[in-house]
C-alpha cells in the first residue's frame, strides 16, 4: 500500500502540474481539495482521466470522485480495490 | 443608432432566417443521437449538417458555411463589399481546427489559423479590409455584434458583416465529453433533470449600418456589455457576477415592463442555468420571460450568439416568445419564468444573454423601431 | 492615452523601454520570470503558454503601476490580439486524442483550448469585472489593434485598458507587447 501511495502523489503531482510540489510533501490523509492541496474542478476531472489511464478504472458517475478524492489515503484504496491494470 | 439590415442562417434546420424561425415555431429540433461517428468511443447527441453537402475542394466545411450565408444575406441588400468602407467580422471558437488531426488531408495547414480561414472569406467575396475574428469562447456571437456596433458608431465604416460559425468535430466533442458537459439525450434547459448540453453545427450572419432616422419595422442593437465573473476560468460564478453586470449595463434606463424576453445561454449544464438564474434575478428581471434554443439547435458555440439573435428578433415580429424545448420542470433556485409553451407578446424588445469559459458574460439589448 | 508598456520574447523582455535582466530562455524565461517577480500564484504551473505568457507581461505591467490592492473593480477591461489563437493548447489537446490506441481526452488541455483563457486568467487575479476579450488577425497590425481599442471606451464603464499582442505558436515561440491604455 505504501508503494501505491508513493506512486499515486508522484502521478498526482505530474497529471496537475503542481510543479513545486514533491512526494513527501502531500500528507497521505490530508484533504487534496479546498483547504489541502486547493484543487479545482478541472483537477477532479483530470485526475478521473487519470485513474483511467493508469489503473483501468472507468467512473460511471463524475459525483462519485467527491467521496474517492477526498485523500490520497482513500484513493489509494479505492485504486487497489478496483484496478483492472 | 446601428440597425440590422439583412441576416441569414444556415443550419440543420434551413438556410434561411425564415426557414429556421419556421422550424423552431413549429417545435422541430435538429438533434440527433449519434454512435461511433468520427472514432469515438462514446455516442453523444448534436445537431450536425450533412457533411457530404458542403464538401468542396476549395473552401473546408466551415468556409463554405460562412461564404454562403453572407451571399444569401447580401441578396436582400445592395452593398458593394469590394468598397473598403465595408468590415467583416467573423465569430469562432475554433474554426479549422479539424485540420490539426494528422489524418485529415487536402486543405493547408495554415488555414487552422482563423485569421487566415477568415482571409478566404474576405478574398472571396473581394473585400480589401483584414477581418477581425472575435474568438470569446461560447459569448463570441455577441461580442462580434458588439464590435460591429464600435465601429459604425466610430464612423469609419459603413456596413459591418458579422458572421458566427462553429462546425463541430471529434477535437470539439472529445472535449466536452472530458468535461463531462454533454447529456445523453436531447438537453433540458432550467429543467430539474437536465444532464448537459449538446452540441450543435451552423453559420450565422448579420449585416449592420447606421442610420439617424429608423423605421418602425427595423431592429436596432441599442447596448451591449461584456463582464467578466473574475472567479474561474470553466465555471462559472456563484453569484452570476458577470452575467449580472453585463445585464445592468446593457439595460441601462430600459424599463424591464418593455423587453418581451430574455433568450439566455441555456445550455442545460447545471451550473450555467443556476447562475444565469441568480444573474436574471440579481438584475430585477425575474418577471420577464426566459427562453433558451438549445434544444432546438445544441450550443453552436461561435455560431450561437448571432443565431440566437435572429430567431429572436423574428420572435417578436411574429409577436412571439419561443417556448424551451426540453424544458419541463424548473429546475434552478431563482425563480423565473421559463415555458415550453410559444407565448403570445406585443412588446419590441428583447436581452440576448450568454456565458463562456474564461468566466465571460455578455448582454446585448435589440430593440424594434425607433422611438425610445 | 499609453501609460506603461512591456515586451517579451523568447530572447528578450522590456519594461517600460527597460531591459529586464534575466539568464534563461523560450519557456524556462517565462518559469524565471515568475519565480523572480511573482512566486505566490501556483496556479501558473497549469496555464498554457499563451496564459503563462500573458499572465507573466500583465504582472510585470501593473507592478510598475504600483499600489496593488487587488480590490474588486468594473472599469478596467482586458483586451488582447493574436495571430495563433490558441494554437500552442489546441496542438497539446490533439495529442492526448490523436491515437485512439491510448485516447485519453484531457480536460485540463481542453480548458485552454480558447485564445480568451488568458484574458480570464487575468481577470481573475485581479479581480476586474470589467470587459475581457480576444480578437485574432493574421499579422501584427497596431493601427487595426488601436482603432479597436479606442473603440472600446466606448463601454460607459470601461476607463482603462490593458490591451496589445500576446501570440505564441508553441512552447519555445512567443511574443507579448502589452501596455496599459487610459480613456
Amino acid at each position: 500500500m505504501d508503494e501505491l501511495i508513493y506512486t499515486l502523489k508522484q502521478q498526482i503531482i505530474e497529471a496537475l502540474n503542481l510543479e513545486d510540489m514533491k512526494p513527501e510533501d502531500i500528507d497521505d490523509n490530508a484533504s487534496l481539495f479546498g483547504e489541502g492541496l486547493g484543487l479545482d474542478s478541472i483537477d477532479a476531472l483530470e485526475l478521473i482521466v487519470m485513474m483511467e489511464k493508469n489503473y483501468g478504472i472507468k467512473l460511471k458517475d463524475p459525483t462519485q470522485g467527491k467521496e474517492i478524492f477526498k485523500s490520497v489515503a482513500v484513493m489509494a484504496d479505492f485504486i487497489a480495490k478496483n484496478r483492472t491494470k | 443608432m446601428i440597425v440590422c439590415v439583412a441576416h441569414n442562417i444556415i443550419s440543420p434546420l434551413g438556410v434561411t432566417s425564415a426557414e429556421n424561425y419556421a422550424a423552431v415555431e413549429s417545435g422541430r429540433s435538429a438533434l440527433k443521437r449519434y454512435d461511433g461517428l468520427w472514432g469515438l468511443p462514446e455516442p453523444f447527441v448534436a445537431s450536425l449538417l450533412d457533411r457530404d453537402v458542403y464538401t468542396d475542394d476549395r473552401y473546408t466545411i466551415d468556409e463554405r458555411i460562412v461564404i454562403d450565408s453572407i451571399s444569401r444575406a447580401l441578396k436582400e441588400t445592395t452593398i458593394d463589399v469590394t468598397s473598403s468602407k465595408v468590415l467583416f467580422i467573423i465569430s469562432t471558437t475554433k474554426g479549422n481546427v479539424f485540420l490539426l488531426d494528422k489524418r485529415e488531408t487536402g486543405f493547408p495547414q495554415e488555414r487552422v489559423r482563423l485569421g487566415m480561414m477568415a482571409r478566404e472569406i474576405t478574398k472571396h467575396f473581394g473585400n480589401p479590409n483584414e477581418p477581425i475574428v472575435v474568438s470569446n469562447a461560447c459569448i463570441s456571437g455577441v461580442c462580434a455584434q458588439i464590435e460591429a456596433m464600435r465601429y459604425l458608431e466610430s464612423g469609419d465604416y459603413d456596413y459591418v458583416i458579422v458572421c458566427g460559425v462553429d462546425v463541430q468535430s471529434a477535437f470539439i466533442v472529445s472535449g466536452f465529453q472530458s468535461f463531462k458537459a454533454l447529456s445523453p439525450e436531447d438537453c433540458k434547459p432550467f429543467d430539474a433533470n437536465r444532464q448537459g448540453l449538446n452540441l450543435g453545427d451552423a453559420a450565422a450572419t448579420i449585416i449592420y449600418t447606421r442610420k439617424n432616422k429608423v423605421d418602425d419595422y427595423e431592429w436596432v442593437a441599442y447596448r451591449g456589455a461584456i463582464r467578466n465573473d473574475a472567479n474561474h476560468i470553466s465555471g462559472p460564478s456563484r453569484t452570476g457576477e458577470g452575467s449580472y453586470r453585463a445585464l445592468k449595463v446593457a439595460l441601462g434606463g430600459l424599463n424591464s415592463d418593455e423587453l418581451a424576453f430574455i433568450n439566455a445561454h441555456g445550455t442545460a449544464t447545471s451550473y450555467n442555468d443556476e447562475m444565469e438564474s441568480i444573474a436574471i434575478e440579481r438584475a430585477g428581471l425575474a418577471s420577464v420571460p426566459v427562453n433558451s434554443l438549445k434544444g432546438y439547435y445544441g450550443h453552436t458555440m461561435g455560431a450561437a450568439g448571432v443565431l440566437e439573435t435572429i430567431i429572436s428578433m423574428q420572435a417578436v415580429d411574429d409577436h412571439n416568445i419561443l417556448g424551451t424545448r426540453g424544458f419541463d420542470t424548473l429546475g434552478v433556485t431563482h425563480p423565473i419564468d421559463v415555458s415550453n409553451q410559444n407565448r403570445a407578446t406585443e412588446k419590441r424588445a428583447f436581452i440576448k444573454l450568454l456565458s463562456g469559459f474564461g468566466g465571460c458574460n455578455a448582454a446585448l439589448l435589440m430593440t424594434k423601431g425607433g422611438q425610445r | 492615452m499609453m501609460k506603461h508598456s512591456v515586451i517579451i520574447t523568447p530572447e528578450h523582455v522590456v519594461v517600460d523601454g527597460n531591459p529586464l535582466m534575466h539568464s534563461e530562455k523560450g519557456s524556462a524565461l517565462l518559469t524565471e520570470l515568475y519565480r523572480n517577480n511573482i512566486g505566490d500564484y501556483p496556479k501558473f504551473f497549469k496555464m498554457d503558454t499563451l496564459s503563462k505568457l500573458g499572465f507573466i507581461a500583465s504582472e510585470l505591467l501593473l507592478n510598475t503601476e504600483g499600489n496593488r490592492s487587488f480590490e474588486p473593480r468594473e472599469d478596467r477591461a482586458v483586451i488582447l490580439f493574436n495571430r495563433n489563437a490558441s494554437l500552442q493548447a489546441d496542438t497539446a489537446y490533439q495529442a492526448t486524442i490523436q491515437n485512439p490506441e491510448n485516447f485519453f481526452p484531457s480536460p485540463a488541455a481542453f480548458v485552454y483550448t480558447l485564445p480568451n483563457i488568458v484574458t480570464g486568467e487575468i481577470a481573475i487575479r485581479n479581480k476586474y469585472f470589467g470587459e475581457t476579450s480576444f480578437i485574432v488577425i493574421d499579422d501584427y497590425d497596431e493601427k487595426i489593434i488601436m482603432e479597436n481599442l479606442r473603440n472600446a471606451f466606448q463601454d460607459p464603464m470601461t476607463t482603462s485598458i490593458i490591451g496589445g499582442w500576446v501570440d505564441c505558436s508553441d512552447e519555445e515561440h512567443f511574443e507579448a507587447k502589452i501596455f496599459l491604455m487610459e480613456k
